[in-house]
């Protein structure tokens, strides 16, 4: 394992009981990152790096040469919801927009019109049919037409919402392409862990910052994290997701993404993120007591930053940190069961 | 019902408990269609590979790689809360010719100092890929045991089966992660 | 106390001369074998239960008024002690919403619908005696008496970071299994097992009812609509209850006895569970709502002086929702990491349901058109429920697309959603029957100007609770939070007004009842007139204590 990586990791281990001990305790209760946590126990990281605004950069600065590119700032309702917003938010990816697209022009009109149509139905039949404009009532109650009609219409509304709806579902269940960015995203109680398996940097944590650091970074509480997930903008993304504990949902409303977190079974979620910035979300699935308090940060970089922050990060920004198998003709024989080393 | 006064109740409560008795065993069978439901899950996941369950079989299956199709594979590893192993694929990738056999090396190593055995659970996405992932021999399928300190390289043996290129809803699948999570089993 | 109510035929036998005659208030009330009286404990018990999660919903609201945590703290601090720490204060949060939402469902809607109204009028309606288990009857209704002091008793129980059980009604593994230490999330499990034994037991009632002690003449197709209704729902309970009942017994053994059925990291799937439980709660949410569709079916053709139009389509379309609503349920777990085709079908599933509903709401429609209408309370609630369940059935389209629902799986969309066709559609359907039926059962009139006052602020106040949770849930505002980020704080703040002034409407009913309970005028056998056809309407108000002593003759 590289310094730099258990550098990494100390400085994190080192963030966590700090805001463990602090009143509002936010933070996990211990840091679990699996392979590294071992090797890394003595927390000997300066203690100043649990006050830092991006620990992980500030821990790694020592070892990597290069540093981390600034902390984003985010844009003021881009990626985060607006005070009384009445829309969904605005889409930066391609599945995003084409939901948003059927949402807004296909199923909110549609449905519109049907509660109107119902309305007006309602309130002709009030204002005609009350007892005083129409004092002897029909004593219709049959029209096979009429009722042929009805059923019909219907399915025929159906038909029109299923055709884009079922062509959206085959667009998100696109894989993504074999050299897109591969994130780990793992749910913890309460918080999240983040790993790029080929970029080499090993999982670091993400906790909610407390009210006060998230003013100071002019960050919406409850959104804010002390480390973002970062991902570099138009380059395909793969998250591979599960859990730890209990189930948790990994939810980004800007990007459209909501993928359960679930321990024991890998979930993925492609998706390409059109432009830079800062997007929000928060854990969706009921998780126990801090399930409001595991929000999720992505900062979305310009791919040449990204490759920096990989670097800050003693990371391989080519993806070969831990190379691929050497290609084997394996197993034409059977291969003994568990060698030993 | 013990009396009968006139016939026609008598026979109405024959009736109502003959309608009883088929509710009881209608909710009865429900019953035992909820408990059932657990093999019968497994079962299907397993013949439809739902969920991403992959596949296995034997040493003797004969496959016939597709020459040129390659399908990267991904390993990822994880590990139970309270198990004191660190568990990693050897490398994180791999590609592989469709149909041709390949092995995978994952590394464990037991970081307590008492032994500890552990089974893998496992599945593979993107989900629809399961019913393709074949398995021919794998650490999951039994249980492992390390002692206090000990590292193992446990092997799994695999091939992509050449159906997933017929089938559409794969026709863009560039890749498969394979994952597992180790846990602890209970000594006896 | 007398041996006559411990079995209903000695009660014929001895009262043979005299319908009217009642035990005496120990055996009438506590080993009450008649349906009448079952309801009527039905409904008070639901009454009650509905008040408690009610309140419970209005400590939620008041939280949720303005970011930050306001009350949340001091609340822990009743429950858990004087040093409550924040995370039992969360943990607080979580009690609160399951216990709101089994509450409602389970001791609420289901009691009141199924067992207050259906037990009253079905027997009633199908010119029967009485139920066809009496004894069996009793036992439904005392069942849920243990099972509501079960889960209130959770309450004050460890379960895990604070007192309570704190899973969320869905009760999803882990969280509810090893995320869950201590006793509440047992006896929260116990209670629902018994909650439905209750309702298990009450379906079979129904089913043997229904299919053998309607009058000579009473044929299928001429059954009135809300025995229909109950029909239907009674056999959705015999097929999905114990479904849940097996899911929720192995969640136990999972807590107690080391299986592992829902341990994704032990060989089990936790995904198991929600496939179960959805398969019973996909059915569950027409149980609730069905019996509401019989109720305002047999309103507007009263109040409209028409036969309902279409009856046959209206009683199919039912069976239909019914059935499709067993094969759904998946549309609860589009976010599970689901295969594409698997979440294709269900999407193109659920869409279907929309059919049979928008039968049964252009039939409402097309029987008041040409109709002689008159607008008294019972037919107000019933044309609130009409237009506020069509707005709920739609924003569940919407849901029903798998690729939209990637947005707005679990936010405030969701609870918009399904208050919408639950706490305006329920809920309206029941204040409907119960001003439909309040004459009927309490010999009285109710107040009119009170029951239209009631309907007015109850039907301003719930639109502005929870129409604004659809633009909090388009935002992307999660469900189950105790704060939330200052972006939602403005139409959480209309929301919680909202909810004041539906509180005012629920006082206004209390009031209402109480006085027309004590002062209310006589009520007429039928004060509905002409188009009130039913055979509730040809009997006393209230009814003799056993009637159809000769069984009516329909032609």
């Amino acid at each position: 394992m590289n310094i730099a990586k258990t550098l990494v990791m100390a400085g994190l281990l080192a963030f966590a009981p700090a805001v463990v001990a602090s009143p509002a305790a936010f933070a996990q209760d211990s840091a679990t990152a699996i392979g590294n946590a071992a090797d890394s126990a003595p927390a000997t990281a300066p203690a100043e790096a649990a006050n830092a605004v991006a620990p992980a950069e500030t821990a790694a600065a020592p070892a990597a040469a290069v540093p981390a590119p600034p902390r984003l700032k985010p844009t003021e309702g881009v990626g985060m919801p607006r005070p009384g917003e009445i829309t969904l938010q605005e889409q930066f990816t391609d599945t995003g927009r084409q939901a948003r697209w059927i949402h807004d022009a296909v199923l909110l009109p549609v449905i519109t019109v049907i509660c109107l149509i119902v309305l007006a139905l309602m309130l002709f039949i009030i204002a005609r049919y009350r007892r005083g404009a129409n004092p002897t009532p029909s004593r219709t109650s049959h029209n096979t037409l009429l009722e042929i009609v009805w059923t019909v219409a219907p399915i025929l509304v159906l038909v029109v919402i299923a055709v884009p709806s079922i062509s959206l579902i085959a667009e998100q269940y696109r894989p993504a392409p074999k050299e897109a960015l591969t994130v780990k995203v793992t749910g913890y109680q309460w918080y999240w862990g983040y790993e790029y398996p080929d970029q080499g940097i090993g999982e670091f944590v993400s906790n909610m910052l407390p009210p006060e650091k998230a003013v100071e970074n002019g960050e919406p509480y409850l959104l804010a994290a002390d480390n973002r997930l970062v991902l570099p903008a138009g380059r395909p993304i793969k998250l591979i997701i599960t859990a730890a504990d209990v189930i948790h949902s990994f939810a980004v409303p800007s990007l459209w993404v909501k993928m359960d977190a679930v321990p024991g079974r890998l979930n993925e979620k492609a998706f390409t993120i059109e432009k830079p910035g800062v997007y929000y979300g928060q854990c969706s699935e009921l998780c126990g007591a801090r399930h409001a308090f595991m929000p999720i940060a992505i900062e979305a970089l310009p791919p040449a930053e990204f490759d920096a922050w990989v670097r800050s990060q003693g990371g391989d920004p080519a993806g070969n940190a831990n190379g691929e198998a050497p290609q084997t003709a394996a197993a034409a024989a059977p291969a003994p069961a568990a060698p030993r080393i | 019902m013990n009396s009968p006064s006139i016939p026609a109740s008598s026979d109405l409560a024959r009736r109502n408990r003959r309608v009883l008795v088929m509710a009881a065993l209608v909710a009865l069978g429900s019953l035992g269609l909820g408990f059932a439901a657990v093999p019968l899950y497994r079962i299907f996941c397993q013949t439809t590979g739902f969920g991403g369950t992959t596949q296995r079989a034997d040493e003797t299956v004969v496959v016939k790689p597709v020459a040129g199709r390659t399908m990267s594979v991904r390993f990822d590893s994880n590990v139970a809360p309270g198990m004191p192993w660190e568990f990693y694929p050897e490398h994180p990738t791999d590609t592989v010719e469709i149909g041709a056999r390949d092995m995978a090396i994952f590394i464990a190593k037991n970081v307590s100092d008492k032994p500890v055995t552990g089974t893998a659970v496992f599945n593979v996405t993107p989900t629809q890929a399961g019913a393709y992932f074949t398995k021919i021999q794998c650490f999951c399928f039994t249980e492992q045991t390390l002692q206090p300190g000990e590292q193992m390289r446990m092997p799994v043996i695999y091939y992509v089966d050449p159906k997933i290129l017929d089938d559409p809803d794969n026709k863009d699948t560039q890749q498969i992660t394979l994952s597992y999570t180790f846990n602890p089993v209970e000594p006896k | 106390m007398t041996t006559i109510a411990a079995d209903p035929h000695d009660v014929h036998a001895h009262d043979h001369h005299d319908a009217d005659h009642k035990p005496g208030f120990f055996a009438r009330w506590f080993m009450s074998t008649n349906h009448k009286d079952i309801g009527t404990l039905y409904l008070i018990f639901a009454i009650c239960a509905g008040v408690i999660g009610g309140a419970i919903s209005g400590l939620m609201r008041h939280e949720l008024a303005q970011p930050g945590i306001q009350y949340l703290h001091s609340w822990a601090m009743l429950m858990d002690g004087p040093d409550a720490t924040l995370d039992q204060a969360y943990h607080l949060w979580n009690v609160l919403i399951t216990a709101h939402g089994l509450i409602m469902v389970f001791f609420m809607v289901m009691p009141a619908i199924i067992g207050g109204f259906g037990n009253w009028f079905v027997p009633i309606m199908i010119g029967a005696p009485d139920m066809a288990f009496p004894r069996m009857n009793n036992i439904s209704f005392w069942l849920l008496i243990p099972a509501f002091l079960l889960l209130l008793g959770s309450t004050l129980v460890p379960g895990g970071t604070g007192n309570g059980a704190g899973t969320g009604w869905t009760v999803y593994a882990p969280l509810s299994t090893s995320g869950s230490p201590g006793p509440a999330v047992d006896l929260a499990i116990l209670s629902l097992h018994i909650a439905g034994a209750s309702s298990i037991l009450g379906a079979i009632n129904f089913i043997t009812t229904i299919f053998n002690m309607r009058a000579p003449g009473m044929t299928l197709h001429k059954m009135p609509l809300f025995v229909w209704s109950v029909l239907v729902t009674a056999f959705l309970l015999l097929l999905s209850l114990p479904v849940l009942a097996a899911a929720i017994t192995m969640l136990l053994t999972d807590r107690n006895f080391g299986t592992v059925f829902y341990d994704g990291l032990r060989g089990g799937d936790p995904e198991l569970y929600q496939h179960l439980f959805w398969f019973f709660g996909h059915p569950e949410v027409y149980i609730m709502i069905l019996p509401g569709f019989g109720i305002v079916s047999q309103i507007v053709s009263t109040f409209s002086r028409k036969p309902v139009f279409g009856y046959l389509g209206m009683a199919y379309a039912m069976v239909a929702i019914g059935v499709v609503g067993f094969v759904v349920w998946a549309h609860h777990m589009f976010t599970t990491g689901m295969s594409v085709n698997v979440k294709m079908y269900f999407t193109a599933a659920t869409m279907v349901i929309a059919v049979p509903t928008g039968i049964k709401i252009f039939s409402w429609i097309a029987t008041m058109w040409g109709g002689s209408l008159t607008f008294k309370t019972p037919m107000v609630w019933a044309l609130g429920f009409i237009f506020m369940f069509t707005v709920g059935g739609v924003t569940g389209v919407v849901l029903a697309n798998g690729g939209i629902d990637d947005a707005l799986h679990d936010t405030y969309y969701v609870v918009a959603h399904f208050h919408y066709v639950l706490s305006l559609g329920a809920v309206f359907a029941l204040f409907a029957g119960f001003y439909y039926w309040f004459p009927k059962f309490s010999g009285r009139m109710y107040n009119e100007v009170l029951g239209q006052l009631h309907f007015w602020v109850f039907f301003i106040g719930v639109n502005i609770l929870f129409f604004p949770m659809h633009f909090l849930g388009l935002s992307g505002m999660p469900r189950r939070y105790p704060d939330y980020p200052e972006a939602f704080a403005f139409w959480n703040q209309i929301a919680t007004h909202g909810y004041d002034i539906m509180a005012v409407g629920v006082l206004i009913f209390f009031i209402n009842v109480f006085w027309s309970l004590f002062a209310g005028p006589k009520a007429a056998a039928n004060p509905w007139g002409e188009g009130a056809t039913t055979l509730e309407w040809t009997l006393s108000s209230p009814p003799p204590y056993h009637q159809f002593e000769t069984l009516p003759q329909i032609d």
